[in-house]
């Protein structure tokens, strides 16, 4: 397990990385290509009309008309973007320990800004060396992501990083356990079964997330995120622990946690903005 | 942005390595033995060694090990009790592999006692305490051969078996 997760690690950061680069590269080949041909074009056609009037007072119109042609290309799309995280319902289909299903959403408030949130349900069944208990419940998770990357034109890509709060309602059932004995002379190390329920448990905590969604074709978005936690508060049950926490995951011993998510999400568009272009202007 | 994107994985990477959680860290205080303390009779203040001592749970065929033989000439040992169950029986022979039969004397305690369950962590599950029962905590005989008891008087110095850290039991002889 210790090994599988490390591992596990390690892939997705390497497939971040290559995500990273492969997003960053491409808008800059693309804007070559595309801005130069425009303003060329635009500018022949400009001087060859102008050339036969008055030189003076037109030589500083026309870099305002150039810039009136090419703004109206970029407009940004606001909407809701909805969606599912495939990772916990593929884990269902082949992990019997386990059942969950998290949808994801998030709306664009502003051009970097968006309010994002998660609502889960996850039935796991965790089965260590000395413990193993069932857990069972609920979580919504609020924030808001920025978003870091530059698109250009009409891209939509994310890479972008953002913060949630997390609250999940849950319970614990202690399926069996053993006792630990440093001493086993009597060699007893029984499985005890238990069956012992532990209800209205509840956990908050924080999230850090870092998180990726590139347009596949029209709305369809795929994207994953990867996430730090740290609890906030924990109603811990008698005489047990709040080993898993649905939404936070595994807990360690000193409170924090990791996640990740791969979704697959649609955006629906609701209104579009032009981009005001300052950057021109300055110019 | 590819700095925060190596932060993070940075984070990740050492999250990743720190599960060391996964092992039952051999100083976390789990289920305690049952500490004895030998003393003289005669001068119960003082603690006395005992002389090849074998201590042997009932129905086992080797003795409790103590740094690494199965007898002890030491003062204070400590032997574990059964999880399952209420009751756990020694016998404590003294003089254990003596050539001469007459020194070998074999005295047998039970111990009574209730148990409960403590969660510890999640690498070593559950705990066993124990409380000796407060009215008939231990029950003293001799071996078949019935003749002098060798242990003089038994005291019960803390009910309430939760550590190691204190002398549970001591033994008059």
């Amino acid at each position: 397990m210790k090994h599988t997760l490390r591992s596990f690690f390690s892939i997705c950061l390497l497939l971040l990385l290559t995500f990273a680069q492969a997003q960053e590269t491409t808008p800059k080949g693309e804007q070559a290509k595309q801005t130069k041909p425009v303003n060329s074009d635009s500018k022949t056609a400009k001087t060859n009309q102008i050339i036969p009037e008055a030189q003076l007072p037109l030589v500083e119109i026309s870099p305002k008309i150039i810039k009136s042609d090419s703004i109206p290309l970029k407009t940004d799309r606001y909407g809701v973007r909805v969606g599912l995280d495939l990772y916990k319902v593929t884990r269902g289909l082949y992990d019997s320990n386990y059942k969950g299903i998290e949808f994801v959403g998030d709306y664009r408030l502003t051009k970097k800004y968006f309010l994002a949130a998660e609502l889960g349900n996850e039935n796991k069944t965790t089965d260590d060396d000395r413990v193993n208990f069932t857990t069972k419940g609920s979580y919504l998770k609020v924030g808001f992501d920025y978003n870091a990357y530059e698109n250009w034109l009409d891209m939509e890509n994310i890479i972008s990083i953002g913060m949630r709060y997390g609250f999940s309602t849950f319970n614990q059932q202690l399926n069996s356990y053993r006792i630990y004995n440093a001493n086993p002379y009597f060699a007893e190390t029984p499985i005890i079964p238990s069956g012992k329920k532990f209800d209205g448990l509840s956990a908050s905590w924080i999230e850090v997330v870092a998180g990726i969604k590139a347009k596949v074709f029209d709305n369809v978005f795929v994207g994953f995120s990867l996430r730090l936690n740290r609890l906030v508060t924990n109603k811990e049950p008698d005489n047990f622990s709040n080993l898993y926490i649905p939404g936070f995951n595994r807990t360690y011993d000193g409170s924090f946690g990791v996640g990740f998510n791969y979704t697959v999400t649609y955006f629906v568009p609701i209104y579009k903005k032009k981009i005001v272009a300052k950057k021109v202007e300055e110019k | 942005m590819k700095k925060i994107i190596l932060l993070v994985l940075a984070v990740a990477l050492s999250f990743s390595s720190c599960e060391k959680d996964d092992i039952c860290d051999a100083n976390t205080p789990t289920t305690p033995r049952l500490v004895i303390g030998f003393y003289d009779f005669l001068n119960p203040s003082v603690l006395k060694n005992v002389s090849n001592l074998k201590v042997v749970g009932e129905g086992m065929t080797t003795g409790i090990l103590f740094n690494g033989a199965e007898t002890t000439s030491g003062s204070m040992i400590s032997i574990p009790l059964k999880t399952v169950g209420t009751t756990t029986t020694y016998s404590f022979t003294l003089n254990s592999g003596n050539s001469n039969p007459a020194l070998v004397d074999e005295d047998i305690i039970r111990f009574d006692y209730s148990t409960q369950e403590l969660f510890v962590s999640r690498a070593c599950g559950y705990k066993t305490i124990f409380t000796l029962d407060p009215t008939n905590p231990y029950t003293h005989t001799d071996a078949t051969a019935a003749n002098v008891k060798w242990i003089k008087f038994i005291s019960v110095e803390k009910n309430n078996i939760e550590n190691e850290n204190e002398t549970h039991i001591k033994i008059f002889f």
